[in-house]
C-alpha cells in the first residue's frame, strides 16, 4: 500500500465522529494545560492516561497526543499576555510576545503564534508521514546489538544536547536506569531491590515517576504566594496582524518549522531546545537584531513554530523505532503498550489503523487547534483567573487519582509522592529530571538487548563494532563525546552554555 | 572551603551508588557469555559513582550551598504532609471522603482561604470529578467506606 493510500486509510479512521471527538478533547485539554502555568503536557497526559483505558488504542493515543501538541499552542497565550511561560517551550515567546502585548499588539502576537504553530505542526505531520514508514522498514533490520548501540547513542545525544553539563545529564539517566532494574529480572527470575513489597516485583511504573517528578515536584517548587497574575484579554477584532507583521513572520515560521522538526528527531527536551535555537537563529539573521526583546515579530513566529514542529518530530522515533526521545513520548509509549500495541518497526505494518489513524488525526488536530486558539483566546484567558491556591489542590487530586487508577496500586501513589519530593530536591540542586524518566523507560529494553547481544556473541564485546549499523551508531557516540570533551578542554562557551545561560536568565 | 550544591548532590549520588552495590550482594553478575541479574545494576551503580565523583570534582562551577533559597520549603513540607495523609486514607475512606478532605485541608488549612469557599470548592470539585470518572468515563473510583 502506498503512502497516499495509507493516508486515506488514516483519514477514514480519523474522520470517524468518535475519533474526531477524542482528538478535539485532547486538543482542548492540551490548550488548557498549555495555558496554565505549573501544569505541563506531561502531567496532563499522565493524569488523563487512566481515563483512556476504556477507549480503543486509536482514540486513546489520538487524545493523549492532542494534549501534547495542543499544549504547545496554549503555552504561547500566557507567555504573550502575562510574560509567564505556560509551558517550558514557550519561555522565548515571553520576551518579544509580551513586548508586543505592551505595545498593544497582543492580538497580532497571538495570531502569529497560532498560525506559525499550525504551519509548523502541519509541516511536521507531512514529514512524519513521509519519514516514519521507511524508517520503520529500515529498523526491521535491527537486532539486539543495534538496539543497544541506538539506546547508547540516544543517551549520549541527550547528554550532548542538554543545556546542563554532560555528567549531570548522564548521572540522572543512570538514576533512571537504576530505577528501571527494580523488579523481577525477565531472564533469570531474580527479584531485584523489591524489599518484599509484591507490587515492586513488576518494577517501577513510568506514570508514578513522571507525575511525581513533573506534576507534584513542580507544585512543591511553586509557593502559591508567588503566583500573582494580571491578565490582558485581547478583543477578537484586534487579532489580525498588519501586512508588515505577516511579511516579517513568513521566513521565521518557515525556518522554525524546519529547524524544529530536525531538533524534534533527537533525544532530549527537543521542543524546549528548538525554541531557544530558533530565537538565536532569528536574532542572528535579522537585519534589526536590536529589535529583539522589544517586540520583534520574528522572536514570536520562529520559536512558536519551532516548538510545534519539534513536538511532531518527536513522534518519528517514537512510532518508527519505538524509542522515546523524552518523557512525554515515553508516557505515550506506555499508553500504547497498556493497550497491547507495541510501538516500533512493526506498528506500521501490523497496526496500520492505529498508525495512519494517528497520523491523519494530527492533520485534523492542528486545524482544530487553529480554530480553537484564535477565536476562543479570551475564554482560555479566563482559565488563568482561577487562583493558584485553588488550582494546585485540584492538580494534586488528579495526580493521586491518575496514578492510582493505572493499576489500582497505592504503592504507586506512594512512589509518586516520593518522586515529587525527589523532583523538588533535584530542582533545588539544578538537576534536570527529564533524563531520569528517559533512563527509566529505556532500562528494560537496554538491559535486555545488551544481555542478548552478549549471549549471541558468546561474551564477545566486539559484536557491537562488527555489525555495520551498530558500529556507525557507536562511532557517532564517540564523535559526540569527543566534541563534548573538546569544548570542556577549551573551556569555551558553545551554543549549549549560551542556552543554559539564557534559560537561567529567563527562569530568574 | 565553600561547600557548593554540586558537592552535596555529587556526594549524595556516590552514597546512593555505594548503597546500591551493598544491596546487590546476592545478585549474580554472571559471565560475559551469560550475564546475570546483577550485571546491569552493578554496572549502572558504578557509573553513578563515577558521575557523582565528576560532579564533586567540578563543583567549583556550581552555586554555594548557603546561597540556596529555601523560602518555599515550609509550603512544600505542608503540601507533602497533607498529601501523605490523603494517600494513607485513600483506600480505607475512598475517593469521595478522602479527596474532599484533601482539597479542604489544602485550600483552608494550607492556603488560608475562607472556610465556606474552601468547603464549597472541595464538595463541588469532588462531586464533578466523581460524575466525570464514574458516569461519563465509566472509570470507577475507589469506593471506600461509603460503598460508592
Amino acid at each position: 500500500m502506498g503512502t497516499l493510500d495509507s493516508l486515506l486509510l488514516g483519514f477514514s479512521v480519523a474522520l470517524q465522529p468518535d475519533v474526531l471527538w477524542y482528538a478535539f478533547l485532547g486538543c482542548l485539554v492540551g490548550t488548557i494545560v498549555g495555558v496554565l502555568p505549573g501544569i505541563g503536557p506531561l502531567s496532563g497526559i499522565s493524569i488523563l492516561l487512566p481515563a483512556t483505558f476504556g477507549l480503543d488504542t486509536t482514540k486513546s493515543v489520538v487524545m493523549l497526543a492532542g494534549i501534547y501538541y495542543g499544549s504547545q499552542y496554549g503555552g504561547s497565550t500566557t507567555s504573550i499576555l502575562m510574560r509567564i511561560p505556560g509551558e517550558a517551550a514557550s519561555v522565548m515567546t515571553c520576551i518579544d510576545g509580551y513586548a508586543m502585548a505592551q505595545k498593544g499588539r497582543a492580538g497580532a502576537a497571538l495570531c502569529i503564534a497560532a498560525v506559525g504553530s499550525w504551519v509548523a505542526g502541519t509541516f511536521g505531520v507531512i514529514m512524519l508521514t513521509l519519514i516514519a514508514p521507511p524508517l520503520a522498514n529500515f529498523a526491521l533490520r535491527f537486532g539486539p546489538p543495534e538496539y543497544t548501540a541506538l539506546l547508547v547513542l540516544g543517551l549520549v545525544f541527550l547528554a550532548y544536547m542538554s543545556s546542563t553539563s554532560l555528567p549531570r545529564t548522564l548521572l540522572m539517566a543512570c538514576v533512571g536506569l537504576m530505577l528501571g532494574t527494580i523488579g523481577i529480572d525477565n531472564m533469570t527470575g531474580h527479584f531485584r531491590y523489591s524489599f518484599d513489597i509484591p507490587e515492586l516485583g513488576d518494577g517501577i511504573g513510568i506514570v508514578p515517576v513522571a507525575v511525581g517528578l513533573f506534576g507534584l515536584g513542580e507544585i512543591l517548587s511553586t509557593p502559591s504566594a508567588n503566583m500573582i497574575r494580571t491578565v490582558i484579554a485581547p478583543k477578537l477584532r484586534q487579532l489580525l496582524p498588519s501586512r508588515q507583521e505577516w511579511r516579517q513572520s513568513v521566513m521565521p515560521i518557515a525556518r522554525g518549522s524546519i529547524l524544529g522538526f530536525l531538533v524534534g528527531l533527537t533525544p532530549g527536551s527537543a521542543h524546549i531546545i528548538s525554541s531557544f535555537l530558533s530565537y538565536g537563529v532569528e536574532r542572528r539573521l535579522s537585519k534589526h537584531p536590536e529589535e529583539f526583546g522589544k517586540g520583534a515579530v520574528a522572536g514570536v513566529a520562529g520559536p512558536e513554530s519551532a516548538n510545534n514542529a519539534a513536538s511532531t518530530g518527536a513522534f518519528v522515533p517514537m512510532l518508527a523505532l519505538g524509542l522515546p526521545t523524552g518523557p512525554i513520548t515515553a508516557v505515550l509509549i506506555a499508553a500504547l503498550m497498556i493497550h497491547g500495541v507495541p510501538p516500533g518497526p512493526t506498528l506500521v505494518n501490523e497496526h496500520p489503523n492505529v498508525f495512519w489513524g494517528f497520523v491523519a488525526s494530527m492533520y485534523v488536530g492542528n486545524l482544530m487547534l487553529l480554530a480553537l486558539n484564535l477565536p476562543l483566546v479570551s475564554i482560555f484567558v479566563n482559565v488563568l483567573r482561577i487562583p493558584y491556591a485553588y488550582l494546585y489542590p485540584l492538580v494534586i487530586m488528579f495526580c493521586i487519582v491518575g496514578v492510582y487508577e493505572v493499576s489500582h496500586s497505592i504503592v504507586d501513589v506512594w512512589i509518586m509522592l516520593i518522586m515529587g519530593v525527589v523532583g523538588y530536591g533535584l530542582r533545588k540542586f539544578g538537576l534536570d529530571p527529564a533524563p531520569l524518566v528517559l533512563g527509566l523507560v529505556i532500562a528494560p529494553t537496554f538491559e535486555m538487548s545488551l544481555r542478548q547481544s552478549l549471549i549471541m556473541s558468546n561474551g564477545n564485546w566486539t559484536i557491537f563494532v562488527q555489525r555495520p549499523i551498530a558500529a556507525v551508531l557507536l562511532a557517532v557516540c564517540a564523535a559526540l563525546l569527543a566534541l563534548a570533551a573538546l569544548s570542556l578542554v577549551r573551556a569555551r562557551k558553545d551554543w549549549r552554555s549560551k542556552l543554559a545561560e539564557a534559560e537561567s536568565g529567563e527562569g530568574s | 572551603m565553600i561547600i557548593r550544591t554540586d558537592h552535596v548532590a555529587g556526594s549524595a549520588f556516590v552514597a546512593l551508588g555505594i548503597g546500591v552495590l551493598a544491596l546487590s550482594g546476592d545478585l549474580p553478575v554472571g559471565t560475559l557469555s551469560f550475564p546475570g541479574a546483577g550485571m546491569m545494576p552493578k554496572l549502572v551503580a558504578g557509573l553513578m559513582i563515577v558521575f557523582g565523583l565528576l560532579l564533586v570534582g567540578r563543583a567549583g562551577e556550581s552555586a554555594p550551598l548557603a546561597g540556596l533559597a529555601w523560602g518555599d520549603l515550609p509550603h512544600a513540607a505542608r503540601v507533602v504532609a497533607i498529601t501523605a495523609v490523603a494517600i494513607a486514607l485513600y483506600q480505607p475512606l475512598g475517593f469521595v471522603i478522602t479527596m474532599a478532605l484533601l482539597l479542604f485541608t489544602l485550600t483552608f488549612g494550607a492556603e488560608r482561604r475562607p472556610v465556606l469557599a474552601a468547603a464549597a470548592f472541595s464538595a463541588g470539585v469532588v462531586a464533578l470529578t466523581y460524575l466525570l470518572f464514574a458516569v461519563v468515563l465509566k472509570t470507577p473510583l475507589e469506593p471506600g467506606v461509603l460503598g460508592f
